[in-house]
Parts: structure tokens; C-alpha cells; sequence
């Protein structure tokens, strides 16, 4: 399962021969990844006639290419016009928006792009040379450790609500609510869901998407004549490339930022059903940790926009190492592609990479390649991405609304979606006028099922001890380092006051 | 003599409604639990104390703010805070009355019609009556090119009505 340089260099250069299928591929995937209900996983459904239709190696180069750019493709809306293309792409928002209203939204996309791009690079070459470490993450990591992880992403609701605490731990733990209403996993009774059966499997999340971002967004700026701020408008009218180029040199320069959160969503990744939003969340929120600046994050600092972009793409190639090694799917893409090739007669294990490499090892070489081709091809797009932010109001608001309507309508044809994506959209609203964070309400819906689930889970195989949640090693470690992550901005700030006391004193 | 302008009292009723929302929730979602089994209601009976209890923080900071004269609870100036200003906050209840409109008709006329007229009606309305023209471009271009991309191409599962059955009889 290590094979020499040469035989990646082999492969690789036969991948580039694909490139009549990535190119396509990445067209169509940015913009499905663009309109929130068009994920990745639904236009392969669509297209299974043609992918099933190809050789395996090609209709895997495929699938991997629109996986790919559909997922740098939903950070472009995210950054424009404040709606995540997918739930990956919700942390994108909190600091790329404010940068786009800013007049900053080509520096915002260019950003993007590039620490996506780089992300995915890098994290193509650690999987590839990896991948028997990374293979063994998922079976270390169970319920109990799952948990932990999911607080360590939960615990972002107090960090992005800085400005008022308890108004976003309240948006928050309301966010969490609503993701607990539907069926459990373990007894299946029905709660909290109004009667209506089509909350019996949890809140949909595109429709809780779209309203909490899009339609509350497009009743927020109505007031305004385009989304950019008058200084914003300005500063627009006087760009060219430079900002393209800022942005690329900005994130270059916080090269350390990208390699560390794509390794970390990498290792979310390859966690069975962890997905992009935990990573980004995750990332986000260790990122404005770790940083000498946090007080910036959340009014468009340049950082804020990389951790969430950087590991959202780094999830990418993690998703596929499971499936290929044990024939388990990261996240639903991964699924459908399974099924894919299980049609083909692909046989998913250990002895797939000697077997059929092109399948194995050629779906990184794919997405290092449609990495380096979509680098190539977005970047110059920058510029005319952002007149985006010109188009008034009086026509982006009722088109973004029927849109992204029908767009929560897609995933699973129920119209009665629709509705739930104009409840969110009011409850977005009310909460965006009174100074409550759709995001942490979003965090609580996407994130409260999976932690409940893996609460149920772990409570079931312990037949109900609570002890089981400080049971293992690793479990323990994390709990370590979600205290010490909670603790340390007020250690932080404790330090920051003992300092500035002395150094009073000493003048005095 | 204190010449500095004293800052009027902020008005929080507007703020109160997204707790009031959770709370009511909260309690509906408790009363939907207490036949299941207790491992079903464990995580929910967490965060729902959590809630409460940030709720409760809330209602604390508020009262003590109104008595230190910092913040006021009146429906006075209220709806403005959370709709704007009058002619903004029409054009906001007409969009969402025609938002609901949209879902109602969309299972009977289809994507293509009812985006035209929701599109129309949208521009026309936000743009006070002023750019019937350009809306009537604009809307029905939104409806053609989202049923030739999403429809025709990709075979998207949109919501069918009279003119998606017509044109599928004839393509």
C-alpha cells in the first residue's frame, strides 16, 4: 500500500490525460456547489446514467472532480451574498461577508481560492502518503471521542457570539432544540415534530439553511440599494487585479494557518459521517484560539476565512480513505460513489491499491489534478464573481428567494421543505434584527443530531452508565483539550489584565 | 452641568422574541418526551436547562438594565426596530406574504410560471412600480434559463405545472 514515486509520477500524468472529463466536471461541479440544495452528491444521482455509462477509472475521475469543485464552489455564494452553498461552506460567512460588504469581496474570493486550492493539495499528498495511518483514525475514534468532538465544534456558539454571550449561547442552545426535533436513532419515537411526518427524520438541513442565511438575507437588504456598504461601493469601483493578487499574497502569508487547518479537516474527514460543517466549525473555532488577534474575527479578518475554507477542503480527500480501505463512505458523495463502483464490480479494501491503482491511488492523483486545473481556471474569475455585489437589490432579493426555494425543494421533493425554509428564513430574520447570530443557531441544527446520535449510541452500548463518556484514552485527552480550549481565552485575558496591573504598578 | 447628551434608553422588547420562541418551543418539545424511553430524553433535557438558564441570565441582565435606565421594554418604537421604517417594512410583509404565495402555487402552476410571477411581482414591488420593464426581463429570463439549466439539462426533481407538461409533450 506504498508505492514509489514513480508509479504516483506514472499515475498523475496519466490523470492529466483525463482532462477532457475533470474540466467539465469542475464546471458543473462549482456550480452545483454554488446553489444551496445542488450538492455534489445530488448531481452525480442525476448523472448516474453517464457515470455508470463510462469505464470505472473515468467515472470515478468524474465523480472526484465534481466532488471537489463543488465544494470550493460553495464558499463563492457564502462570501457574496451571505448563503452557504452547502453546510460545509456555514463558517465561510462570518468573516468573508463582512469583507465582500467591505468592498473586499474579490480579495475575499481570491482568498478563498487559493487556501481551498492549497488545502486541497496538501491534503491529497498527506492522504496519499497517509493513508495506512489514516485508515486506523476511524477505528480509534467511537462514540465517546465523537461526542467530545462535537462539543469542541458546538463550543464555537460562545465564540462567534463575543459580542453578547448570552444572546448566542440562547440562538445557540435554540439552534440545538430544533436539531433534536424527529425520530431518535435508538427508539425511533417521534419528538417534538408538530405532528407532521416529514419532521419524523430530523429538520431538513438545506431548508434550515436557506432561510437562516438566504431569505433572511434577502429581507435584510432590501433596505439597501446593492449589498456593498457606500464605502464598500467606492473602494469596488476603483478595483482591478490588485485585489485578486492581494488576496492570493494574504493568504500565502498565512501559509501556516492553511497547512494546519487542512490537516486537521483531513483528519475530520476520515471520520465515518463527521462531514465538512464539523471541520469548519472545528477549525474556525481553534483558529480564533490560537490566534493573537481574536477580537478580529467576525468583522472580516483574513484568517477567519481561511480555517473554515482550508479544512472544509481538506475533508475532501479524507472522505475517500475509509471507502477505499475498508469500503465504508466518509459522507454521502463517498456513498454514491461506492455505489458506483461496487457496479463496476470494484472489490473496496486493502488489496484494491495493487489490484487497481488508477482506482485507488488515481482518485487523489484526480484530485490533485482537478486541484491544479481548478486553481488555474477560478482565480482570474475573481474579478467578475464580485459584480455579484453590484446587481440592486430590488432584483437580487426576489430571485435569490425563488431560487434557493426551489433549491430546498431538490433534496427531497417535498414542498412542505419550502415552508420549513420560510419559517427559518423568519426566525433568521427576527434573530439578524436583534442581534442574535443565525450561525450559531445553524451550528445547533446541524451539529445537535450528530452529538444526540452519538450520545444515544454511546449510552446504548453502556445499557445507560454515564461512565462510559470518560472511558477511553483518547475519549480523555479530548475532554483535556476541550477544557483547556474553553478555559484558555479567559486564562488569556486573566494574563492580559495581571500584565497591564504590574505594569501600572511599576509606573505608579 | 452635564452638557453631554444622555443616550436614550435601548428598547428591547424586539429582543425578547427569539428567547420567548425557544422558550415556548422548549416547552412544547418536553411535553413530546415524557413517554420515551429516559435515554431518548437525556440529551434534550441537557441543553433544554442550559437554554433556560441562559434565558434566565437574560431576563436578569435585562431587568437590571431598565432599572439602571439603559434599556426600556415598550412596544413603542418596537416594530420599526424589527421591521424598519414604514414604506421598508410594507415592501418586507408584502415579500413574505408573496414568499408563502410562492410555495402555495408552485405545486400547481410549476417552477417555471410561478417564479415568472413571483420574479415580476417581486421587482415591481421593491422597485415601487417604477421598472415594470426591466422586471418583466429579467423575471422572464430567471423562469426560461431555470427551466432549460435545471429541468431540460439536469432533470431536476422542480415542482411541475401546466407549462412544464406542455413543453415536456413537445421537446
Amino acid at each position: 500500500m506504498s508505492p514509489d514515486f514513480n508509479v504516483f509520477l506514472g499515475l498523475f500524468v496519466d490523470t492529466l490525460g483525463y482532462w477532457w472529463i475533470i474540466i467539465p466536471a469542475t464546471i458543473l461541479g462549482i456550480v452545483v456547489g454554488a446553489i444551496p440544495g445542488f450538492s455534489a452528491a445530488n448531481t452525480i444521482i442525476i448523472l448516474l446514467p453517464i457515470t455508470l455509462a463510462m469505464e470505472p477509472a473515468t467515472g470515478m475521475i468524474f465523480m472526484v472532480a465534481l466532488y471537489t469543485s463543488s465544494r470550493l464552489g460553495a464558499g463563492i455564494p457564502a462570501i457574496l451574498v451571505n448563503i452557504p452553498g452547502t453546510a460545509g461552506a456555514a463558517a465561510t460567512p462570518l468573516d468573508g461577508y463582512p469583507m465582500a460588504v467591505a468592498g473586499r469581496g474579490q480579495q475575499a474570493l481570491a482568498i478563498s481560492f487559493v487556501s481551498s486550492v492549497a488545502a486541497g493539495l496538501i491534503t491529497t499528498v498527506a492522504a496519499l502518503l497517509l493513508i495506512p495511518w489514516l485508515s486506523q483514525v476511524a477505528f480509534h475514534l467511537h462514540s465517546v471521542e465523537m461526542i467530545v468532538v462535537m462539543l469542541f465544534g458546538i463550543s464555537l456558539i460562545a465564540t462567534i457570539s463575543a459580542e453578547d454571550k448570552i444572546k448566542g449561547l440562547i440562538a445557540g442552545f435554540f439552534g440545538l432544540m430544533i436539531g433534536y426535533i424527529g425520530a431518535d436513532v435508538v427508539y425511533e419515537a417521534p419528538r417534538g415534530s408538530f405532528g407532521f411526518l416529514e419532521l419524523y427524520d430530523k429538520v431538513p438541513l438545506i431548508p434550515a439553511l436557506v432561510g437562516l442565511f438566504a431569505i433572511s438575507e434577502a429581507f435584510v437588504v432590501i433596505e439597501r440599494s446593492t449589498i456593498l456598504s457606500e464605502q464598500g461601493a467606492i473602494d469596488k469601483k476603483q478595483a482591478g487585479w490588485g485585489p485578486t493578487f492581494e488576496g492570493i499574497r494574504a493568504t500565502l502569508v498565512h501559509w501556516k494557518e492553511v497547512i494546519w487547518t487542512s490537516l486537521l479537516g483531513l483528519v475530520i474527514g476520515v471520520i465515518p459521517g463527521a462531514g465538512a460543517a464539523i471541520a469548519s466549525f472545528v477549525a474556525y473555532q481553534q483558529s480564533r484560539l490560537l490566534s493573537k488577534t481574536p477580537e478580529l474575527y467576525g468583522t472580516g479578518h483574513i484568517p477567519g476565512l481561511i480555517a473554515p475554507e482550508s479544512a472544509n477542503n481538506g475533508v475532501t480527500s479524507g472522505t475517500l480513505i475509509p471507502l477505499l480501505i475498508i469500503g465504508v463512505p466518509g459522507g454521502a458523495t463517498a456513498a454514491i460513489m461506492a455505489v458506483v463502483l461496487e457496479y463496476h464490480g470494484v472489490n473496496f479494501g486493502p488489496d484494491l491499491f495493487d489490484t487497481q491503482p488508477m482506482i485507488a491511488y488515481g482518485s487523489f492523483t484526480a484530485m490533485f489534478v482537478t486541484y491544479v486545473l481548478l486553481g488555474l481556471m477560478i482565480l482570474p474569475l475573481t474579478r467578475y464573481f464580485s459584480h455579484v455585489m453590484v446587481v440592486p437589490t430590488v432584483y437580487m432579493a426576489p430571485i435569490l428567494i425563488a431560487f434557493t426555494l426551489v433549491g430546498s425543494f431538490v433534496p427531497r421533493a417535498y414542498v412542505f421543505d419550502m415552508g420549513v425554509a420560510i419559517v427559518f428564513g423568519i426566525i433568521g430574520y427576527i434573530a439578524r434584527r436583534t442581534g442574535y447570530h443565525v450561525a450559531a443557531i445553524l451550528i445547533g441544527v446541524i451539529l445537535g443530531p450528530l452529538l444526540e446520535n452519538y450520545f444515544l449510541r454511546a449510552l446504548r452500548i453502556s445499557q445507560g452508565d454515564l461512565g462510559v463518556l470518560f472511558s477511553s484514552n483518547i475519549g480523555n485527552t479530548l475532554w483535556v483539550l476541550l477544557l483547556l480550549s474553553l478555559l484558555a481565552p479567559g486564562l488569556k485575558r486573566y494574563r492580559g489584565l495581571s500584565k497591564s496591573n504590574g505594569k501600572k504598578v511599576n509606573k505608579v | 452641568m452635564n452638557n453631554e447628551p444622555q443616550q436614550r434608553p435601548r428598547n428591547i422588547l424586539p429582543d425578547c422574541i427569539i428567547p420567548a420562541l425557544a422558550l415556548a418551543f422548549t416547552v412544547y418539545y418536553l411535553t413530546t418526551i415524557t413517554e420515551v424511553p429516559w435515554i431518548s430524553q437525556a440529551s434534550a433535557i441537557v441543553v433544554s436547562s442550559l437554554l433556560l438558564l441562559s434565558i434566565m441570565a437574560f431576563v436578569i441582565r435585562s431587568v437590571w438594565r431598565i432599572r439602571q435606565h439603559q434599556e426600556t421594554l415598550q412596544f413603542e418604537g418596537a416594530f420599526h426596530k424589527l421591521l424598519g421604517y414604514l414604506p421598508i417594512s410594507l415592501k418586507r410583509i408584502v415579500l413574505l406574504l408573496l414568499a408563502i404565495a410562492y410555495v402555495w402555487l408552485i405545486d400547481s402552476l410549476g417552477f417555471t410560471l410561478t417564479t415568472f410571477i413571483f420574479v415580476f411581482i417581486g421587482i415591481v414591488l421593491l422597485s415601487s412600480l417604477a421598472n415594470w420593464k426591466n422586471a418583466l426581463i429579467v423575471s422572464l429570463s430567471c423562469s426560461v434559463i431555470g427551466y432549460i439549466v435545471f429541468i431540460y439539462f439536469f432533470k431536476t426533481r422542480f415542482p411541475a405545472g401546466p407549462i412544464e407538461h406542455w413543453l415536456k409533450g413537445i421537446l
